[in-house]
């Protein structure tokens, strides 16, 4: 049997096959939670974000027009939300961040990041340095990392999905990396002994 | 040897750049210890940034999503059952108020803009046709339009300039109709302006 197109199938719920709707969560349920997992810190909030996806893309079926490719389509509907509920909730994520007990702001602790971070290596905190690290870059750039290094989209796509250029893409994921590559450089260092 | 720049390290590193462009920057590799340190790093990076692993949604996530499709569903057919019947009575009839409205406007509107400018065209000759004898007989009225039009015709006659009155004056009163139109629709409605 021939696995449908995205396109093929978003065309079938259109028409108001509701199996259709059912493959497309199905495929696309993993990369959305993850997409938001790791794009707002709260896991509900993800989950919740999830949800409003697949909803908006069943409420806007009749109005699907197939001019890009459905993920572009689909993660443009996803990054809208997720940076939407980031500024939504920053103050509130600034404050629980100053409130943590292991220390200051994200930002803050990102400035002299060598003390803190080996502070973190003894504690074998790795993921949370890298989660922190890719949380406290700014918006856009976050989310072009994580589209482009978790979700593993295209650097043209990840254009059309942010409406920027390709070079601004490329902007964004230089300054990123660089940016995750000075801020994680102990753990780097530790990586290679 | 000139090291690279960093972008192009870093577009080779994450795969953003076209294979004639990485086989440049792999050449460049080959020979410089420094960009290809760089470029190391930024491969451990990826590694590094690989072991964020995301959780698998919670089991009611499907259900979830199926419940809100769903009652997306009802809520759409009890719309269109009550609620979108209503929407779209509710929408003619404003139209069609609009539509009455606007057409009352119009035509009020239209009439007397159509009587105030006939009116007033008629009033301005005929002010003008009516101020001439008076200008003979009253010549201490110079600040009326008429007058300053009167008393410059003598002025052209002597300085050569041929002028026939019936075929200029007509043309300078409607030039001053025209140039004056927005001052006179100023002007009180409903006063009789024609002496009669």
């Amino acid at each position: 049997m021939a696995i449908e197109t995205d396109l093929e199938l978003m065309l079938r719920v259109r028409d108001g096959d509701s199996a259709s709707f059912e493959i497309l969560l199905r495929r696309y349920r993993l990369p959305m939670v993850s997409y938001f997992r790791r794009m707002v810190r709260d896991p509900g909030l993800a989950e919740d974000l999830a949800q409003e996806v697949f909803l908006r893309v069943y409420k806007s079926r009749e109005r699907y027009q197939p001019e890009a490719r459905f993920t572009t389509w689909l993660y443009r509907i996803a990054t809208n939300l997720a940076l939407n509920a980031i500024r939504d909730r920053k103050d509130e994520v600034s404050d629980a961040a100053s409130d943590n007990a292991e220390g200051g702001p994200i930002v803050e602790r990102f400035v002299d990041p060598r003390p803190t971070v080996e502070q973190r290596l003894m504690q074998g905190d790795r993921k949370r340095l890298i989660r922190q690290a890719v949380e406290a870059l700014p918006e856009n750039q976050r989310a072009a990392v994580i589209l482009h290094k978790y979700q593993e989209v295209d650097y043209r796509q990840i254009a059309g999905i942010l409406s920027v250029s390709e070079s601004a893409v490329k902007s964004l994921l230089f300054r990123a990396y660089e940016t995750l590559r000075v801020r994680l450089e102990p753990l780097l260092r530790e990586g290679q002994l | 040897m000139k090291c690279l720049e960093t972008e192009a390290l870093i577009s080779y590193a994450y795969h953003l750049i076209d294979e004639p462009a990485a086989a440049q920057v792999r050449a460049h590799l080959g020979e410089c210890p420094r960009c290809r340190e760089i470029v190391e790093q930024h491969g451990r990076l990826g590694a590094l940034l690989d072991e964020w692993k995301a959780a698998e949604p919670t089991p009611g996530f499907d259900a979830r999503v199926r419940q809100a499709v769903e009652a997306q569903q009802a809520r759409r057919k009890a719309w269109g059952f009550w609620g979108w019947d209503w929407a779209r009575g509710l929408a003619l009839a404003s139209l069609g108020v609009l539509l009455v409205a606007g057409a009352v406007w119009f035509t009020r509107n239209h009439r007397s803009a159509s009587n105030s400018s006939g009116g007033r065209s008629v009033s301005y000759l005929s002010g003008v046709a009516m101020q001439r004898p008076q200008q003979a007989s009253s010549p201490q009225a110079p600040a009326q339009a008429g007058v300053k039009t009167a008393q410059g015709m003598p002025e052209l006659k002597s300085a050569g300039v041929s002028f026939n009155e019936d075929k200029d004056t007509q043309a300078l009163e409607d030039y001053d109709l025209a140039a004056n139109f927005d001052l006179l629709s100023e002007l009180p409605k409903g006063e009789p302006r024609v002496a009669n």
